[in-house]
């Protein structure tokens, strides 16, 4: 087991992989044998270089070969009594002419020697305190450098890629949301989950991930075909993993749904030619596909409904809410806090859901260079919201116990009334003034 | 793990759901009741009832919901024997780490478990947990805890001091967890049990920032690199019904009624007390009677008067008075709907630990040649 799971860390032909670049951006390209991978700036490589090596390694572009940088650590830096106090911001500084750098470029000098040049020949340099020094050095290497880390495909870098991408896409889905949900809705290995997925593809991918190709996967969309869900892409599943995955639409989902068209059900002694075969049988495979996951939506008991939809909630816990099992979880993400507001009253009235409760997500990074520890000066506000319910099955006979307390206050009465001897007519109007509080 | 049956059986253990604050794990054991301020109920009764089941109490004096365990319902039922990790940071860890099922774990200290039993459902039957705990009792505790729900082959509960003893696995672990008062104290160990053929991860979660700083630096000198920290909270949102706000406009109607009704008050109140003038000048005119016995009359008779206007029922800008009229003035147009509204709860939690992360990237083959 340790074997497969150290390969699953290496980088194979026909990965898609995740590049973070010296500015910061991430990148995705295909790692195919033979592929000329180009990035920008950085220049390009044959992507044979990339194939077998670990996650995480750092590269250097040399020519048209990769060369493995070995890993960076945080350095230390001394403080000195230079305070920034004599450097005035007015153009003056003088530095390496555009020329000069075009010409270094062209002759191929290294980056660390071109930074050395600027440092040498800015005028102001010395003045400045250690931590702008250094500020000044990541600020050139992040121009210059012509580096790249490869990112591991884990969720956690997946989903941060398509935040900083698109989160719109995403449907504002935060690892620290998506990563709650999962969590809240109990996937493991084995489960069977229910999921609703308008955010590319970011659950279903969480939720895969985390079974690891055991259980069972149904999502509901409103596309006719089984969706695309660009988000696995980046995450490099086995078939295994995406085996255990079947879909069904809005319309399919429906029991009393019946395709309009039957021609497929071609009868053996009509099929003329080998041609004819092979469209009918793919026909026929297809409608039996769509005619198991069927069943295996209407067999019902699924352990968790996961959504995270364009689609008004309420319509689709309408649709799928019979086919939970009891004490599923049910796990909706809106970046609307007034779509689950509405949503948390219409469950709170109803004796199915238990506790259905309404929460925000909020996440802060902070820089932790020695000496210069602080939360980042900006911040993601938008996370968006989470709620989260549990499915149980009512028993309108079990009795509050505020509701038997009021009972049981009742019925002490009536027996006082009783025991006195008061007109009949008098204890009714007792037992009404009762029933009114 | 847990039972995944639909139905409760004699030995599963079985959360019961009082209200959102008091939930209490139990295990359905032949013969035991459960006796609460929700009812009386007996265990043999709750065997063959679906999970997820409202049961109402022997009594009638309430009822309880019967639910099936999951790791975050542990965590907000589970005996208390430490500080313990809650959802947002459990989630946060279990991502950064890609703790996955086959993951192969490392934890320190165990605590009162709620971190295990989460990370013990996600790497499942092909991976592993191995968890460490100093404190003899709590790590008894744990193993009996971890016995009874099922996770013995998943997890490997060690009772030791891994900042003095280090661990019992070494070259083994996807990622490491410490929860411990001086986490960079136990990182060269933690660098010894994680394996060195693939990128390996660690997470140190300390609350105080001088404890991260110390981390940081032990981190960086033991050859981690990504170094990175988060705080992550979950800010509670509690949802009402309203009645829709009022406009303006009907404040300015009622004050407009009330000033009209002041100056009508006050003309009549001019014209009483003209007409009592009045009175008094045609008393006068009329009668020789004692002027003394006169001026008590009229003051006890002006006095009477005063009472009178003072009794007219005034309609003082009340707020049953105000809600009355925007009532009446949204009738006009259709029947009052409530508003839902939403806000964070008054008092949250605000923090709870920093979440130190680093990565371990697989040694170079020169190094492992060199060793």
């Amino acid at each position: 087991m340790a074997e497969e799971a150290s390969t699953q860390n290496k980088i194979r032909s026909g990965d898609t992989v995740l590049l973070r670049i010296p500015n910061g951006d991430t990148r995705s390209i295909k790692v195919e044998k033979d592929l000329i991978v180009s990035v920008g700036r950085l220049g390009s490589f044959s992507s044979n270089e990339l194939i077998d090596q670990h996650y995480g390694l750092t590269f250097e572009i040399v020519g048209k070969d990769l060369v493995v940088l070995p890993p960076q650590n945080i350095q230390e830096l001394e403080e000195t009594d230079a305070t920034n106090e004599h450097i005035v911001g007015d153009g003056s500084v003088k530095s390496v002419t555009p020329e000069e750098m075009a010409a270094m470029k062209e002759a191929g000098v290294h980056v660390s020697d071109i930074i050395k040049k600027q440092i040498d020949q800015h005028t102001n340099f010395e003045l400045k305190t250690e931590y702008s020094k250094d500020k000044y050095k990541k600020k050139k290497e992040a121009k210059y450098a012509k580096v790249f880390t490869t990112i591991p495909p884990t969720l956690f870098n997946v989903c941060e890629y398509w935040y900083n991408k698109d989160q719109g896409r995403i449907r504002d889905l935060r690892i620290d949301a998506l990563s709650q949900m999962l969590n809240l809705a109990n996937i493991r290995p084995g489960g069977r989950y229910l999921v609703v997925d308008d955010a590319s593809g970011l659950v279903v991918s969480g939720v895969l991930h985390r079974m690891g190709g055991q259980g069972r996967v149904l999502t509901i969309c409103d596309v006719e075909t089984p969706p695309a869900y660009p988000v696995m892409t980046q995450m490099n599943f086995p078939q295994e993993f995406k085996s255990i995955m079947a879909s069904l639409n809005w319309a399919t989902c429906q029991e009393d749904y019946t395709p309009i068209i039957s021609t497929w059900d071609v009868e053996e002694d009509q099929i003329r030619s080998e041609k004819q075969r092979i469209r009918v049988n793919k026909r026929r495979a297809a409608s039996d596909l769509l005619q198991s996951t069927r069943e295996d939506l209407f067999a019902g008991e699924f352990e968790a409904l996961i959504i995270a939809s364009e689609y008004d909630p309420q319509s689709i816990l309408k649709r799928l809410n019979k086919y939970l099992g009891g004490s599923c979880n049910i796990v909706i993400h809106s970046p609307y806090v007034q779509i689950l507001s509405d949503l948390q009253v219409v469950m709170r009235a109803s004796a199915e859901y238990l506790s259905p409760a309404l929460s925000e997500v909020w996440l802060r990074r902070y820089q932790i260079l020695p000496g210069r520890t602080h939360p980042m000066m900006n911040m993601s506000g938008a996370g968006g919201f989470i709620i989260h319910a549990t499915k149980v099955y009512d028993d309108p006979s079990a009795v509050p116990v505020e509701a038997h307390r009021r009972l049981q206050a009742k019925l002490a009465a009536e027996a006082q009334k009783n025991s006195d001897v008061a007109p009949s007519q008098q204890d009714e109007g007792d037992t009404a003034m009762t029933d009114a509080t | 793990m847990w039972s995944t049956a639909r139905e409760i059986a004699l030995g599963d253990t079985v959360i019961a759901w009082l209200t959102r604050e008091l939930i209490q794990p139990l295990v359905v054991t032949p013969g035991k009741d459960l006796n609460i301020r929700f009812g009386y109920y007996r265990h043999d009764d709750l065997v063959g009832v679906p999970y997820g089941s409202k049961v109402g109490s022997r009594n009638g004096k309430g009822f309880i919901h019967v639910l099936r365990p999951t790791p975050e319902l542990w965590t907000m039922a589970l005996p208390h024997r430490t500080q313990i990790l809650y959802l947002a940071d459990i989630a946060f860890i279990t991502s950064h780490l890609d703790i996955k099922p086959g993951s192969r774990v490392v934890e320190a200290g165990t605590g009162s478990g709620s971190f295990s039993h989460s990370v013990a459902r996600s790497v499942g039957k092909t991976g592993h947990l191995w968890s460490y705990e100093f404190h003899e009792l709590r790590a008894s505790k744990a193993k009996e805890e971890f016995t009874r729900h099922g996770l013995a082959d998943i997890v490997t509960l060690t009772h030791r001091n891994v900042c003095k003893d280090g661990f019992t696995v070494e070259s083994t672990a996807d990622a490491v967890f410490l929860d411990l008062p001086m986490p960079w104290s136990a990182i060269p160990q933690a660098r010894k049990a994680l394996r060195k053929d693939c990128l390996t991860r660690i997470c140190c979660f300390s609350p105080c920032i001088e404890q991260v700083q110390r981390t940081v630096t032990a981190l960086n000198d033991a050859g981690f690199t990504e170094i990175t920290m988060y705080e992550s909270l979950v800010r509670p949102h509690e949802v009402d019904q309203v009645p829709p706000m009022r406009s303006v406009d009907d404040a300015r109607e009622i004050l407009k009624k009330a000033e009209q009704k002041r100056e009508d008050k006050r003309l009549r109140q001019i014209a009483a007390t003209r007409q009592n003038l009045a009175n008094k000048r045609k008393r006068e005119g009329e009668t020789d009677l004692a002027e003394e016995e006169s001026h008590h009359d009229t003051a006890s008779g002006k006095r009477t008067k005063t009472d009178e206007i003072d009794d007219i029922p005034q309609e003082p800008i009340s707020l049953d008075h105000n809600i009355a009229g925007s009532s009446e003035v949204a009738d006009a147009t259709k029947p009052t709907a409530k508003t839902t509204v939403s806000k964070a709860f008054p008092e949250v939690r605000g923090h709870t630990s920093y979440l130190t992360f680093a990565c371990l990237l697989p040694a170079s083959p020169e190094v492992i040649v060199d060793a």
